[in-house]
């Protein structure tokens, strides 16, 4: 699995208001980007754009993979709400994907996957039994069974409480890792733990934050990670 | 351990207890109230009926009391008995009609906006029908159907086409809400993953709608019985024989007003047992996940 990394260029409109732009952004191969901004600005449409979940968004514009093939089929999307069929049990929802291409889906993997995010207790549980965590977990590990190379994250921690946050944040950053991952959130502590690249969305554009921090996940409560979130609030602040 | 000393850790482990305590109690109680208080209730009304009847000395044929219906009821069950079944069986035929046409529209309307554009008005327009004022014309206008290994009576025929305009809008209505309102953000999933149309209805809609669909069918179980009924009464006796609305209708012409009561009951059961019956398919089938059917602490 090679990843490819995401280039957007140009600028978005829905039914001919503009929605933002012109922006130029590119997500590295491979790496963790995070897309900071605050909330209306956009950003998720940007995850949508590379999606293909455009709706009734027009991009004046170019997005897509880095290495020029299409970029269906090669996409996974974690959000805030954890997409999991409240019907089908823990088990059922990771193996979705391959029920949906008309295989039956590797259990044996299922299960290796479900051991790893720590919810090997819970397979045979519906989503409506779990707690916050667990169904992000669930989340996370259908997220792994696809195998996709490219990574769409849509705040998906936001609903966490801090400590089940802190520790979906380093489960997913190792077991994510060599994927391109862009994760879209509003804020500046995760942003700070998680992105090998930082970019801030506004209404003026996206731009890349200069990092010189050790590579992530960075802990919470070192003092270069707690600078940089301070950093990166403040750029925040001034960019509204 | 020093926790188990610590006389603040007693005191909340304590508190807790006597919460579960009286947590417990209340589950228990709503248990028995659940079925006492409706039974108790009965009971007082039956007791009442009794009463007024006996101390107004109203003759039976204007007002039975509850002992001689009971009376009745077991002394003209051989008669009764053929009834009902007949009411049953035209019941949930139509009930079964109901349900295959109303699921199968519901799906042809979601998934062709021009087909439900079209042919939503009919549906509204069977549904305010009044079906006392067209189930005579009904009946003049049916014939048999010959289905090659058996054929289907006239009168059947038209006794199912009244319980089925009856019954189907319902299952019709509140499927197509069910199948519209499958989560957007799982569409967008089901999107990502490349599914069909077909894999989209399978795997997403048709579950979504079954709660909406359940709650139809709680609606049109009962409708399909008064359906029925309603026919009955319009068409009389005929190729299938008698189900209960004729013996009140034939009971009312001789006065046999006890029995014209005994028949009525039967037609309450049969309802109430369609309703119970279609609540506990309603539990099983969603108490694992839907919000309806949950159960929460709090």
């Amino acid at each position: 699995m090679t990843a490819p990394g995401l280039v957007l260029s140009g600028s978005a409109r829905v039914d001919g208001a503009p929605l933002f732009g012109p922006v130029d952004f590119a997500a590295p191969a491979g790496r963790w980007t995070c897309l900071l901004g605050p909330s209306g600005v956009g950003k998720s449409t940007v995850l949508r754009l590379f999606a293909g979940l455009a709706g009734p968004v027009t991009l004046d514009g170019h997005a897509g993979a880095s290495d020029g093939a299409p970029l269906a089929g090669r996409v996974a999307l974690m959000a805030q709400q954890d997409l999991l069929l409240p019907w089908l049990d823990v088990l059922g929802n990771v193996l979705l994907g391959a029920r949906l291409r008309g295989r039956r889906g590797d259990r044996a993997a299922a299960r290796d996957i479900l051991e790893r995010v720590g919810l090997s207790a819970h397979a045979h549980k519906r989503p409506a039994a779990l707690s916050g965590g667990q169904r992000q977990r669930a989340a996370l590990a259908r997220t792994l069974l696809e195998d996709r190379p490219v990574v769409l994250l849509d705040e998906p921690f936001s609903a966490l409480d801090a400590r089940t946050r802190a520790q979906m944040q380093d489960l997913s950053a190792a077991l994510l890792a060599r994927r391109t991952v862009l994760h879209v959130t509003h804020d500046p502590a995760e942003a700070a733990r998680l992105g090998h690249h930082i970019c801030l969305m506004a209404g003026d554009g996206i731009r890349p934050v200069p990092l010189s921090a050790e590579p992530p996940p960075r802990a919470f409560d070192a003092a270069a990670t707690l600078s940089l979130q301070g950093a990166l609030h403040r750029r925040l602040m001034q960019a509204a | 351990m020093s926790t188990m000393t610590d006389p603040a850790v007693t005191a909340a482990t304590d508190l807790r207890d006597d919460e579960e305590l009286r947590r417990a109690r209340g589950r228990r109680i709503n248990g028995i109230a659940r079925w006492v208080l409706p039974i108790a209730l009965l009971a007082l009304t039956l007791f009442w009926w009794h009463w007024v009847v006996t101390v107004n000395q109203i003759p039976h044929y204007v007002l039975p009391g509850p002992m001689l219906v009971a009376q009745t009821l077991v002394e003209d069950f051989a008669t009764l008995a053929g009834s009902w079944w007949i009411t049953i069986q035209v019941t949930f035929m139509a009930l079964f009609l109901a349900v295959t046409v109303g699921v199968g529209l519901a799906i042809l309307f979601n998934q062709s906006r021009l087909v439900e554009m079209s042919f939503f008005p009919y549906a509204v327009v069977l549904q305010v029908t009044p079906i006392i004022a067209i189930a005579p014309l009904i009946f003049i206008y049916v014939v048999d159907i010959n289905l090659g290994l058996f054929t289907i009576d006239a009168q059947l025929v038209g006794l199912l086409i009244c319980a089925w305009i009856v019954a189907f809008f319902p299952i019709l209505s509140n499927t197509t809400l069910g199948l519209n309102s499958a989560d957007h953000n799982l569409r967008d999933l089901f999107s990502i993953y490349g599914a069909t149309r077909w894999q989209k209805l399978r795997y997403l809609q048709l579950p979504s709608a079954l709660p909406y669909f359940l709650g139809g069918l709680r609606i049109a179980g009962g409708l399909s019985l008064i359906g029925a009924v309603v026919a009955e009464f319009v068409a009389g006796t005929g190729g299938v024989g008698s189900g209960l609305a004729f013996r009140i209708l034939e009971s009312s012409y001789r006065l046999q007003i006890p029995r014209m009561f005994a028949a009525l009951f039967l037609i309450v059961l049969t309802g109430v047992a369609i309703y119970l019956a279609i609540t506990w398919l309603t539990h099983v089938l969603l108490h694992k996940w839907h919000e309806s059917a949950i159960k929460r602490e709090t």
